[in-house]
Formats: C-alpha cells, structure tokens, sequence
C-alpha cells in the first residue's frame, strides 16, 4: 500500500460527502462515496447549481473573492425525509488549473437540537411571562391591603416595624339600626346594598385623596395623610365626611330601604401596623382611632362630630355647628362640633 | 407536593434526549412516518418538544381545543394512535423510566385518545 492508495482508500470511507468542479463551469468532476449516496450518481455530467437549487453564483464569487469560503445549507432526500447538510465550498488553484473543492457535513443531529432549544426557550419564555403577570397581580392585591412604603419594606424584609404617624385623620362610621335591619330585612339583599354603598364610598374617598383602612361589618373607617403626608388631611376627610351624607340622602330618596349613618372624624398620633403572620391586616392603633370612634357614638344618625382639634385644621370653608363640650372616655371633657356643610361642595 | 417528572428526570437536558429518541423512532417506523411527511422539521421537533413537554408536567401544554384542531384533518385511526402509544412507551423503557412513570405518562397520552383520533 503507497501514500496514493491510502488516501484514495480514506477518501472513499469517510463521512463527509466530497466533490471537486470545475471553478468556471461548476462541473462536478470527482466525487466520493459518500457524496454519491446523497446526490445519487449520474452517467451524465452534472453541474453544481443542478446539484444544489439554492446555489447563488453571485454570492459565490464575491467570498472566493474576499478569499473566504462559500457556505450554504442544503438538503438531500433520504427515504422519506430529508437531511441537512451544510456545504462549504472553496477555490484551489494549482499552476494554472483551479478547481472548486465542495465538503458537505452532515448537520442533521444539529439542526434538531436546535430546532429543540428554540421550541424549549419559547416555551419558557412564555411561562415566564405568565408568571410576571400573575406577580403582578398579586402586588396589586397587596397594595390594596397596605400602604406602597410598608409593602416595599415588608417584601424586602420579610416584616415590617410599625410606623408612627402624627398628622393623620380619621373618619370612622357606622349605621344607625343596622343590627335590627340585618334581623328584620333580608340578608343577602341587604348585605348586597350595604356593599353597594361602600363600593361608592370607596370611589369618593379615591376622588379625595383618602383612603380606606377597612370595614367591620356595617362599620366604615377612611384615613388621610397615611400613604402620602398631606397638609390637607383634615380637610380631605371633611370633604369626604359631607360627600357620604350627601350619597345617602339622596339614596334614600330614591330606595326602598333608609341607611342612617353615624360619622366621627379625629385627628391624633396613631400607630400603622401589619398585624398578623399567616393572615395580613393592615391596621391603625393610637389615640387617633379611640377618639374617632368615640365620637362616632356620640353621632346622631346623619350627623358628623369632630373634636376641637381637628375643627382648628379645617379652613373657613366648612361650616361647623357648636355641640358644647363632651365627657369622652378616656380623654376627658372636649369641644365638639357639627360637620354641616361646605361652600365649594 | 411532588415534582413532575419533567423536573425529576433533570429538566430539559435529559428530557430532550427522550424527546430526540422518540421523534427518530416516529421518523423510522413504516406505518407512522406517512403522517409527518409534509411538516417541515423545525416544525416537527417543536411538536415533539410540547408534546412531551405536556405529558411530563413540563412548562408548556397544549389544550384540549388546540390538540382538536391541529389532529382533525390528519383522520388519524386508533392502530396509528396505538402505534405511537407502543413507540412512546418503547421510549421510556429505553431510557430506564421506573414503571410508575411510564405508567402516568401512558395515562396522559391515552387520555387525550377522543382528541386526536379522526378516522
């Protein structure tokens, strides 16, 4: 066995398909086995653009040009299917004579898997998608529950410390006779309206600015200067306080059923919390809330009481009644007054 | 709460081994090949990803409308559809499944028989 017949033997065994053409007709003048199994062996001559359909002979002579090699991808039947082959051709020149030299790999195992990668990253990167969304979803749900900054903390931290405010008011109210009324009337119907009513008090209390701390049963509470300090706490809820009187009355103008509330608005230091581990509950603590929710009770139905402090904040445009002093547990003897009206509202 | 077995066969990595296995099994059986001669490939190993993705717990599923729709006009018979069920379980038993797995899997596709087959 010499050098000559050594190669010609590797030639003819390996697996990747060689042809040499002719570099100005693209006559395909010697070919191995391997390529003869893909592309079938004609009696007749074949050029390479017959061979191959996607041969673009622009592209070719500007790499070999550029001294660089031409690739194209290619397919060649087998059976049924197809392969993909990925083709490099070249140009070597020898004294005179220069030829093409063709190598097809076979790229088939490649191309599924990444044909596979695609269709797998796509998939994930949809489910990742969802999962942003539904994250979301479930920030805006809690932002419903407590303030932005307590949310910010308590997703960094895990816990949150409970936060003193000073300049915050309070608006606490219930309804006058609810208790008879969930007896006497029919429940689902008047738990249906009393949800009504406290889907508008939440728009009113949005329009101002406020916000709604909770509900416990028929009993409503808003506060101010919460989420966001405000010099207009005071006022905001006051505005407030006279929007809800004037919903009601005219909706129980126009309904069946009478809903009398009770309003008491405060203003005092009060402590903001997350209370509770597997439940969350943001909640209120502090003089503030007391004083509001015992001036609640000296209320008569649809009146608003507030405290001699927080009748100092509001401006000249609220009209306010004297109510004399009253005896409030835990506070002593206070002036209170009436809530009746506005000049802007 | 168990893991799919998408995950505790390692995720993707090993899964697409399975997926490869399955797909050249399809590409060389006499009966099964005729109904994927006209799909290009890329398509065809996107099938076969969420295909096998969907029977593992893997992220992706198709439901049953899309399976519906994409199977109608293919009027597969039920000895194709047993044909890919023997290839599938074939598959698993290859790649040394525990039988409790290829168990559930065989479960998940011959549940979704009324979907894909349209004689």
């Amino acid at each position: 066995m010499n050098l000559e017949r050594f190669n010609e033997l590797l030639l003819k065994s390996i697996g990747v398909g060689l042809a040499v053409a002719d570099a100005q007709t693209f006559e395909v003048l010697v070919t191995n086995d391997c390529w003869d199994d893909w592309f079938g062996r004609e009696e007749k001559s074949v050029s390479l653009p017959e061979v191959f359909p996607e041969f673009d002979v622009e592209r070719l002579e500007k790499r070999l040009a550029a001294e660089k090699p031409y690739l194209l991808d290619v397919a060649a039947p087998a059976g049924k299917r197809k392969i993909s082959l990925a083709a490099k051709i070249s140009r070597h020149s020898k004294n005179e004579l220069s030829v093409l030299m063709v190598e097809c790999q076979n790229v088939t195992r490649i191309k599924e898997m990444e044909y596979m990668i695609q269709s797998y990253s796509s998939m994930v990167e949809k489910q990742n998608r969802e999962l942003r969304r539904e994250k979301e979803r479930v920030e805006k749900v809690l932002l419903n529950i407590m303030p932005k900054t307590i949310y910010d903390e308590w997703k960094q931290f895990g816990v949150t410390a409970p936060q003193r405010y000073d300049n915050v008011s309070i608006l606490m109210l219930d309804f006058a006779g609810f208790t008879d009324m969930a007896v006497t009337e029919d429940p689902p119907a008047l738990i249906s309206e009393l949800n009504d009513i406290f889907t508008s008090f939440d728009r009113i209390v949005e329009q101002f600015g406020c916000e709604r701390l909770k509900t416990v049963g028929d009993a409503y509470i808003a506060v101010a200067g919460i989420s966001e300090a405000s010099p207009d706490h005071a006022s905001n809820i006051a505005a407030v306080a006279l929007r809800f009187l004037h919903f009601l009355t005219r909706r129980n103008a126009t309904h069946h059923q009478t809903w009398r509330c009770r309003m008491g608005l405060a203003t005092g230091p009060v402590v903001g919390s997350i209370v509770g581990v597997q439940k969350y509950v943001y909640d209120l603590f502090g003089p503030g809330m007391n004083l509001a929710a015992r001036l609640e009770s000296l209320a008569e139905p649809m009146q608003i009481v507030m405290h001699e402090e927080f009748r100092a904040l509001l401006d000249r445009s609220f009209v306010v009644k004297d109510l004399g002093t009253a005896n409030i547990r835990g506070f002593g003897e206070k002036a209170v007054f009436q809530l009746v009206g506005s000049d802007e509202l | 709460m168990a893991l799919p077995l998408f995950e505790r066969l390692g995720g993707f990595a090993p899964v697409s081994k399975i997926v490869l296995l399955f797909y050249h099994k399809v590409e060389e059986s006499e009966d099964l090949a005729q109904y994927f001669e006209d799909v290009e490939m890329g398509r065809l190993i996107d099938h076969q990803t969420k295909f096998m993705a969907s029977l593992m717990g893997g992220p992706a599923s198709y439901d049953d409308a899309t399976l519906q729709r994409i199977h109608m006009p293919l009027e597969i018979t039920n000895e194709a559809f047993e044909g890919m069920a023997e290839l599938l379980q074939e598959t698993l038993e290859d790649f040394e499944c525990s039988p409790e797995d290829i168990a559930s899997v065989m479960h998940e596709f011959r549940r979704r028989r009324a979907l894909v087959v349209h004689p």
